[in-house]
């Protein structure tokens, strides 16, 4: 776990593994595997997050916005004939991508006691485990015969 | 410190073992079964996609452009519950009502959006009657919004508190749960409305002619 | 929901007063305490036993002989769905709720559980909804499709009338009352424990009750789609189950099955905490291999999952999926090899004791273990296409659920009898039930195992003169009977100890766990002081701190003793008030529920019954403000 975590945040020697210094100030502002745009987002996001020691309403209209901007491309894409076959992949990604949005910043569950999260997230994965393995049953019906 | 005088009744204050609220707990477990309920229904769904043998097809029935717009309707929903949970949180309670009022509004009007739906459906014949798919999408979409009109009378309840001033920054965890509530109905909607609308949407007669069952 | 108490204490206005008395009927009928909720729990799942039974006598009466005729074919059909469905749903769960709402709180060193209210409505929910579904017994029409109610045959073509629809929104309506109390105990077991009780310092019984609650409130929610979907196929006309609209009777199955397999481990891990309870008290001895125990369920709980299609390989699933379930359902056996043999090593090397209860839990590993035997027979796929609807796989599961949760149950209720009542039961006719029911057990069922290899299909209302089925057949009517008597000597038990009346101590087994600490029966508010708790089996070495150091020698007597309640100034301890609402949205559902079937009338009235009750409820504040504590 310690691997990603040094992976991918930066401790001021940059992204990648390298022993730390004796002052583990941040410096380099977007020392960043992707670079500015990646660090400007986090700048970003600290500005709207710091309410007063809570979320402030902006933050909140800012997740509202990419949900609607998500269901729209979704809506887009459905129109668009040449991406049709990419129809099913990319609707169950857009709305995974809205399901977490909702469920990390909207439920807050992002910021509760990860008890919640147990619990709902491993409802979650027996659901959807047995829901495919039923939806395989189903479609390979008689396999092997 | 003995725990003697330790009273059952708010989750919230007392020193549990866990420090974690017991009605938010019992929110969340019982958002995890209703996942299960939900589950089954959109695998029903799933399983039996393609496989009527007549009758009105997705393809000629389903309304994207509206359900786009009610799918809108229902997320703002959700950032209007956020939002006055966060008003009153901070006491701020004529924002806190606002956006109550909003919430509720939004809620009814994809309730309306559903009622405008299933009875155009009736009219151009179809009903849960009438195949596979008229069975599973109305069951479907019927026990979702029986959800959404349950929250909605919650809702309802919890703003006549408000003006009561029954509900206030201290108790702000009854409209947190059912803030939570909200949103796992809004997220309900919006698997739905990925699976059920927009990759069904093109379904028409199911490829071959035939059902599989018919001996393929 | 119960806070909405602000500056204006706004409650609904009541029709009737709220109960506030101690006695009689209203108290009752209110109550809201875990202990009188798990006795009413225990005497109505009783009296479904004596239900279930005489269900199945008449069975055994019309199987004794060949081309017997004193039960017509329809009869026979509804009785052995009645017997299946009122054994595993008003029998066994609600007996293993009984121990749970009982023992729970008293083993967590709690007052009460997370939510006392929701407690009642499980309860009630639970009378009404076995109440509903035994009322078709009286519009001549019970339910005929089997406990598992196969489409094409239960559909509204093939089985007009209203009998499976009663059995469809009957378990539509107990499952509601499974999930209340599923989800109760999930919080309470994680929230209300005492002050040192880490999760793996809780009993066993504490830790496999965790988790059939998490198998409750995920599986009942798959029975309850499929009942919706049956129902709307049967009331409706819609298409769910209807071949001729494309519709895949198998799909019931599948659906069924997924929630019917986590069933199975529902009935039977309560009676593995229970069994787990007992033998480490009557061997004098520590529970072997604990965390292995704990474990076990909790892979058990998790591996359930994956393998409900070996309900179902002689469908047609294909030699890919049939094999694959036989592989997870022979793993999850192995979870199971591993308790029992946890359980032999508590035996071993201990000081032994056979009272009833042990003797029923003794019990209970031996005819679990045939059971599970068979059991790993059906698991190999070929094999199990021979054993498929026949007797066998009745022997199969009557040994894991008869001689597995039932046995476990009546070990537990003689070994927590005086904690529940304040008096023992007498333990030589306790002896005398278990050694008569342990030979009527066997005498029914061992049978079966020959009977069905030998071909005898299941749910055949009568046979053939020349099968060489009869004697077998009698044998195990005879069986039966004896197992009747046995409860018939288990009833009179009560009734003599009840009058005979020999009071326990608050610790008559000199055993392990919290609840003993207390009186018998509890007082109301259970501790006087809620423990503070360093060690698995706490009151055990609480008695016994010698044994921390490692000492084989025991004192003979306890360092402590059962708490004194003379001196407690009860005004300090603050427990919720009585409460009918549960008891109205329970009438409500139920209500609403017979309207489907009947008239939307009943539906309407139904549903305003519910939604007053819940707005009742959560208005209503847990005390009532100016009421002087009890």
């Amino acid at each position: 776990m310690s691997i990603l975590k040094d992976l991918f945040h930066y401790n001021g020697n940059g992204w990648w593994r390298i022993p730390k210094t004796s002052e583990s100030k941040t410096n380099p502002q977007y020392e960043h595997p992707f670079g500015k745009f990646a660090g400007m987002s986090k700048d970003f996001w600290t500005f709207i997050t710091s309410g007063k020691g809570h979320a402030s309403p902006a933050y909140y209209w800012a997740i509202a916005i990419i949900l609607g901007l998500i269901t729209m491309i979704e809506v887009w894409w459905f129109d668009v004939d040449e991406l049709r076959y990419l129809l099913v992949p990319a609707m169950l990604f857009f709305s995974l991508v809205k399901f977490i949005l909702v469920v990390a910043f909207f439920m807050h569950l992002k910021f509760d006691n990860k008890l919640y999260s147990t619990i709902f997230v491993t409802c979650m994965v027996i659901g959807v485990f047995i829901f495919s393995l039923f939806l395989v049953l189903s479609a390979f019906h008689g396999l092997g015969n | 410190m003995s725990n003697q005088d330790v009273t059952i009744q708010h989750g919230e204050e007392i020193k549990n073992s866990t420090g974690v609220s017991n009605k938010k707990l019992l929110m969340w477990a019982f958002l995890g079964s209703d996942v299960m309920f939900f589950g089954t229904f959109i695998g029903t769904f799933m399983a039996y996609r393609n496989k009527s043998l007549n009758g009105p097809y997705p393809s000629d029935t389903l309304d994207i452009p509206i359900t786009s717009i009610s799918t809108f309707v229902l997320l703002m929903s959700s950032l209007g519950v956020v939002l006055a949970l966060h008003y009153l949180k901070e006491s701020k309670m004529v924002l806190a009502k606002l956006w109550l009022i909003l919430v509720i509004i939004m809620g009814m009007i994809f309730m309306g959006f559903q009622v405008y739906e299933f009875s155009h459906f009736a009219h151009i014949g179809m009903t849960p009657q009438a195949n596979l798919f008229g069975s599973t999408f109305f069951t479907l979409t019927s026990l979702h919004g029986a959800h959404v009109s349950l929250g909605i009378i919650w809702l309802i309840f919890l703003l006549y508190n408000e003006y009561k001033g029954n509900l206030t920054s201290e108790n702000a965890i009854d409209l947190e749960l059912a803030g939570l509530y909200w949103h796992f109905v809004d997220i309900v909607w919006i698997i739905i409305f990925a699976l059920l609308y927009l990759i069904t949407a093109g379904d028409g007669v199911p490829p071959g002619g035939l059902p599989w069952i018919a001996g393929q | 929901m119960s806070s909405i108490i602000g500056p204006k204490q706004f409650q609904i206005p009541r029709i009737f007063p709220r109960p506030m008395s101690h006695s009689g009927i209203w108290y009752w009928l209110g109550t809201v305490d875990h202990k009188k909720i798990g006795t009413m729990y225990g005497i109505v799942s009783f009296f479904w036993f004596i239900m279930g039974g005489i269900e199945a006598l008449l069975i055994r009466v019309q199987l004794s002989q060949a081309e017997n005729d004193i039960i017509s074919p329809e009869l026979y059909n509804q009785l052995f769905t009645m017997h299946g469905t009122t054994m595993v749903f008003l029998v066994v769960m609600p007996l293993s709720a009984a121990f749970f709402n009982w023992l729970i709180p008293l083993q967590i060193g709690a007052r009460d559980v997370a939510f006392p209210r929701l407690n009642a409505l499980s309860l009630w929910v639970f009378i009404f909804g076995s109440i509903l579904m035994n009322i078709s017994w009286l519009t001549g029409e019970a339910p005929n499709g089997g406990w598992f109610g196969y489409p094409p045959n239960s559909t509204i073509q093939f089985n007009p009338g209203n009998g499976m629809t009663f059995w469809v929104l009957g378990l539509n309506v107990l499952g509601v009352a499974s999930i209340a109390a599923g989800l109760n105990f999930i919080v309470t077991i994680i929230n209300m424990r005492a002050p040192g009780m880490t999760l793996m310092r809780m009993p066993v019984f504490t830790w496999m009750t965790f988790i059939t609650s998490i198998l409750i409130v995920l599986a009942l929610p798959i029975l309850g789609v499929a009942g919706i979907q049956m129902t709307g196929d049967r009331v409706y006309g819609t298409n769910f189950f209807n071949s001729e609209a494309g519709g895949d009777p198998i799909f019931w199955q599948h659906i069924f099955w997924l929630f019917g397999h986590p069933e199975v481990y529902i009935l039977i891990l309560p009676a593995m905490g229970i069994v787990s309870e007992i033998l480490p008290t009557f061997a004098r001895k520590p529970l072997f291999g604990y965390t292995f125990i704990v474990f076990s369920g909790i892979i058990i709980g998790f591996m359930g999952w994956f393998v409900w299609s070996h309900h179902m390989f002689t469908v047609g699933l294909g030699p890919a999926a049939n094999t694959a379930f036989t592989l997870s359902t022979m793993l999850i056996a192995i979870p199971t090899g591993v308790k029992i043999f946890n359980w032999l090593a508590t035996l071993w090397g201990g000081s032994i004791k056979f009272t009833t209860a042990m003797l029923f839990s003794i019990g209970f590993i031996a005819m679990f273990t045939i059971g599970g035997l068979s059991g790993v027979t059906h698991a190999v796929s070929p094999s199990d296409a021979q054993q498929q609807d026949t007797y066998y796989v009745v022997a199969h599961f009557h040994y894991v659920l008869f001689g597995g949760s039932i046995f476990a149950i009546f070990g537990g209720l003689y070994f927590w009898w005086p904690k529940f009542t304040g008096y023992m039961l007498n333990e030589r006719l306790g002896i005398l039930n278990f050694i008569i029911m342990l030979i009527g057990f066997n005498l029914q069922f061992a049978p079966m195992h020959w009977l069905g290899l030998d071909g005898m299909p299941r749910r055949i209302y009568t046979y053939a003169e020349n099968m060489g089925w009869e004697l077998s057949n009698l044998a195990a009517t005879i069986g039966g009977f004896l197992i009747a008597f046995s409860v018939l000597i288990f009833m009179v038990n009560v009734f003599i100890s009840r009058i005979n009346k020999k009071l326990a101590s608050g610790d008559p087994w000199d055993a392990r766990t919290l609840e003993w600490s207390i009186s018998s029966p509890p007082p109301h508010y259970n501790f006087v002081e809620i423990p503070k708790v360093e060690h698995i089996d706490d009151w055990w070495y609480k008695k016994y701190p010698e044994l921390l150091e490692g000492s084989p020698k025991q004192t003979k007597s306890p360092k402590v003793t059962v708490e004194d309640t003379s001196n407690v100034d009860e005004s300090k301890i603050h427990l919720p008030d009585l409460s009918y609402y549960p008891l109205f949205v329970g009438v409500g559902l139920s209500i609403a529920a017979l309207g489907v079937i009947y008239s939307y009338a009943l539906v309407t009235i139904g549903l305003i019954l519910v939604f007053w009750g819940c707005i009742g409820w959560s208005t209503e504040p847990v005390n009532e403000p100016h009421e002087k504590h009890h």
